[in-house]
């Protein structure tokens, strides 16, 4: 077993603690039922996203300063692994709506600036994909994940911003009991270091792909015929 | 309850088969090329 494969098993069994103790020891809501424990996972998720716009929005930075391929990789790990949370936080969030507002979606603030995010990150992972491996793609995205950031903050303070059907603050208005607290508490610590190792095996799989895409691109000059000159 | 389940399901595959696929292409790479080079 790699050294990767070993900290993915033990993200898994973090998370598998956290599950047990989203089912088995929060209590059930008084006003919502079984279907509040959703809540648990779809904002850890939204924080594991936030955290991994940072890791795109700080490499960015630092490649546009310094061209470090090094931060150039921790950015394309970073975006694809939040877009996947992110895909968690909305699906979850429209599983929850759906039986407590009696509809999957509502163009509300909160909801929709998550979805621009989602689109901003999935656009970042189309100009990886899409436009030729170096210096002006990384660039470009670099730029696309800069500007981007700038929906993080427009998500987190929508629902004070705005007068939004997404509920408010939970966390921080002390409004949950104790044991609630502690399952998310525990499930968003589970989440982060779960979303941590999941970058850094993606930022192993860049370095891999980098290092193979350079060795053929050296094997190519090496085995490419010399140009014939004219008489 | 059924909403409950549909979530986590999806939670569970999308986050598993992400991390699942993920290590699977890391084997990949850390193998031998497909061309028989080696780092």
């Amino acid at each position: 077993m790699s050294r990767h494969e070993r900290w993915a098993a033990g993200a898994v069994g973090l998370m598998v603690v956290a599950g047990a103790a989203i089912f088995l020891y929060a209590p059930t809501d008084y006003l919502q039922g079984p279907v509040q424990r959703i809540f648990y996972l779809h904002v850890s998720s939204a924080i594991a996203a936030y955290g991994c716009f940072t890791v795109v929005l700080i490499g960015g930075l630092v490649y546009l300063r310094r061209e470090s391929l090094v931060a150039d990789r921790f950015a394309r790990a970073g975006a694809v692994v939040g877009v996947v949370f992110t895909t968690v936080t909305l699906v979850m969030g429209m599983l929850w709506a759906k039986p407590i507002w009696g509809t999957y979606w509502t163009w509300d603030a909160r909801l929709t600036s998550t979805l621009v995010l989602w689109m901003i990150y999935a656009g970042y992972l189309l100009v990886r994909r899409l436009a030729d491996p170096g210096r002006q793609a990384a660039r470009i995205a670099a730029v696309v994940g800069i500007f981007g950031f700038v929906d993080v903050p427009v998500v987190h303070f929508s629902v004070t911003w705005w007068r939004t059907q997404h509920p408010g603050p939970v966390v921080v208005n002390d409004a949950l009991p104790p044991e609630m607290l502690a399952t998310f508490l525990l499930t968003m610590a589970c989440t982060l270091v779960l979303a941590a190792v999941l970058i850094a095996i993606r930022y192993r799989i860049e370095t891999l792909s980098d290092e193979r895409m350079h060795l053929a691109e050296e094997v190519k000059v090496i085995t490419a015929p010399e140009p014939r000159m004219a008489p | 309850m059924t909403y409950l389940i549909v979530a986590y399901v999806f939670a569970v595959a999308l986050l598993g088969g992400f991390l699942g696929w993920s290590l699977r292409r890391l084997r990949e790479l850390e193998g031998p090329t497909s061309s028989g080079l080696r780092r």
